[in-house]
């Protein structure tokens, strides 16, 4: 019996100069919980948003930055040869928030 | 108490074992099982009040890797340490992987056994057999799930049975039937309820607690009361399989009418919040159900994580390129997280609502996982060594039992066999094994399981 996943998660982000924090998730389908980073609309990089609510990148290269909540979304256990899930994938689920340095 | 002869046998806690052997001895017309059962259905005995905890069983099918999860090795060479890192706990000198985020910051309230291994087949039933019962066995001489030894020995507490499995039994795991879900010996009354039904879907419903279409509940009422004469005369003539197909019969027909089964069963009194904590899965609705039903006043609920390991995301880390598939991805995105998020919540309200200490939770698995990584970044069964842990009751929590070796391959400190991890299970539940008995084959008396409890475990 595959898992199923009910509802819809989501959770909104504060921006506190480079501090963002995220509200607790409805819909929480339990997965894994990220933050996604992005400057100048690169993806630069990602880190585990489970455990706090709260985040703040620590690269200040001079750039516009644009951080989001992402949870993955499981939808099949089909993966490539390299071991890596081909449908299942993340998703985002806040709004994002932008600063610049 | 009840007095046989001269004898005193404390009902409370079932039969012990002394009083047993010395009414025994007195002859035949002494103390049978069957009569100590129609005492008790006389009234003589309220066995309903035993003062014991519950349990709340997770069971992680397919089995975690020892080294990837609980017991990390992150000096060992790659090929053994793997792809993930150990992360400090809010105990002293204890790590564990860095999917448990929430696990870490609760460590104090957890008791791992690190240095658990069995020396049977490396089969997922061989390990579900063991973890259930306390043996390994064949179809000839089948063992009785805990849960329906509990509910052998202490009865129902109410409406609602003794033994709940959640979402459904163990299917197809590889290697043949017996995965150690059944009442056995114990008989169809004693059977765990089976869920058979998914409470993460939104118009979940449990079959077994709907009326018929076109029956009322006076009706329902009517049917009841025509059984218990039916029952009456029955007792004259009754064999012990009839008397056994009637308490199972019973047993369904107390779900289908009462109200506090369905509302026992019914996830949408909960608030949506609370259901967000336990994760909007079937595994963290089961997960708040099994509070909820322990809540109801069921005795002991297992929570099957999969009934299968094939073809979907599981503990099964072979990453064999085909139906099992598993690799570090399921692990690091789904597994690890969704137990994370749902062992956690469960301990924390269980905590909230005072119930942590009436409640042992224990968290189960067939065996370890291969040391080595295979091949393909896998590993492959391995009953030589794994971790599994408690939570609740009376366990001294915030430490760890026994030790494996540099690459976690096999115990070197405190060797720890499952039946010792039940008779902790049943320690921890205030069972005294030494004297408690059941009913074994024929109805003799034997020991709940052959292993005592491991002390360092208890305040």
């Amino acid at each position: 019996m595959e898992q199923k996943f009910d509802a819809t998660p989501k959770a909104e982000l504060r921006l506190k100069g480079r501090q963002v924090t995220r509200t607790d998730v409805t819909g929480d389908w339990g997965l894994q919980l990220r933050w996604v980073v992005k400057r100048d609309g690169k993806e630069v990089a990602t880190a585990p948003a489970r455990a706090e609510h709260t985040y703040v990148h620590p690269d200040t290269t001079p750039g516009t930055y644009e951080i989001v909540l992402e949870q993955f979304k499981y939808m099949n256990y089909a993966k490539n040869p390299q071991g890596e899930y081909t449908q299942s994938k993340f998703v985002a689920i806040s709004n994002a928030v932008t600063y610049t340095i | 108490m009840l007095n046989i002869g001269n004898e005193k046998v404390p009902l409370c806690e079932g039969l012990s074992r002394r009083s047993f052997l010395t009414v025994g001895a007195a002859g035949a017309g002494a103390l049978a099982l069957p009569t100590f059962f129609r005492l008790q259905q006389a009234g003589a005995a309220d066995v309903n009040k035993a003062k014991i905890r519950n349990c709340i069983t997770l069971f992680l099918v397919g089995s975690p890797g020892q080294v990837d999860t609980w017991d990390m090795k992150p000096d060992a060479p790659a090929e053994v340490r793997g792809k993930f890192k150990p992360i400090k706990t809010n105990v002293n000198g204890i790590q564990i992987c860095e999917h448990f985020p929430l696990m870490a910051k609760m460590m104090d309230k957890v008791a791992l056994v690190r240095s658990l291994h069995h020396k049977t087949g490396a089969t997922h039933e061989n390990g579900q057999r063991w973890m259930m019962t306390g043996h390994d066995f064949n179809a000839d001489n089948m063992k009785p799930h805990i849960g329906s030894v509990v509910s052998r020995v202490f009865g129902p507490k109410g409406d609602l049975p003794a033994n709940v499995i959640l979402p459904g039994p163990i299917g197809n795991t590889g290697a043949g039937p017996l995965h150690g879900q059944t009442a056995a010996h114990l008989g169809s009354a004693h059977e765990p309820f089976f869920l058979n039904a998914d409470p993460a879907l939104p118009k979940f419903k449990i079959g077994d607690l709907e009326a018929p279409a076109g029956e009322s509940q006076s009706r329902l009422d009517a049917r009841k009361r025509l059984l218990e004469q039916v029952d009456e005369l029955q007792k004259h003539t009754e064999t012990r399989a009839v008397g056994e197909h009637d308490a199972a019969y019973q047993r369904a027909f107390r779900l289908l009418t009462s109200p506090d089964a369905k509302k026992a069963f019914n996830l949408n009194e909960e608030p949506d919040k609370t259901r967000d904590r336990y994760g909007r899965n079937t595994f963290g609705q089961s997960c708040l159900m099994a509070r909820r039903l322990i809540e109801g006043g069921v005795r002991f609920v297992t929570v099957n994580h999969f009934d299968t390991v094939f073809g979907l995301s599981c503990w099964d880390m072979h990453a064999d390129g085909g139906g099992l598939n598993n690799t570090y991805a399921d692990y690091e995105r789904f597994l690890c997280p969704q137990f994370d998020w749902a062992f956690t919540a469960l301990i924390s309200d269980l905590a909230d609502r005072g119930m942590l200490e009436e409640t042992v939770v224990a968290v189960f698995s067939e065996f370890g996982r291969t040391p080595r990584l295979n091949g393909k970044s896998g590993r492959d069964h391995y009953p030589n060594a794994w971790t599994n842990f408690f939570a609740g009751g009376n366990f001294r929590t915030g430490q760890v039992i026994g030790a494996t070796d540099k690459i976690g391959s096999r115990p070197v400190d405190t060797p720890i066999e499952p039946p010792q991890m039940l008779a902790s299970l049943y320690h921890g539940m205030g069972i005294n094994l030494d004297a408690t008995m059941m009913p074994g084959p024929g109805d003799r008396p034997v020991r709940m399981v052959e292993a005592e409890p491991i002390k360092q475990l208890f305040k």
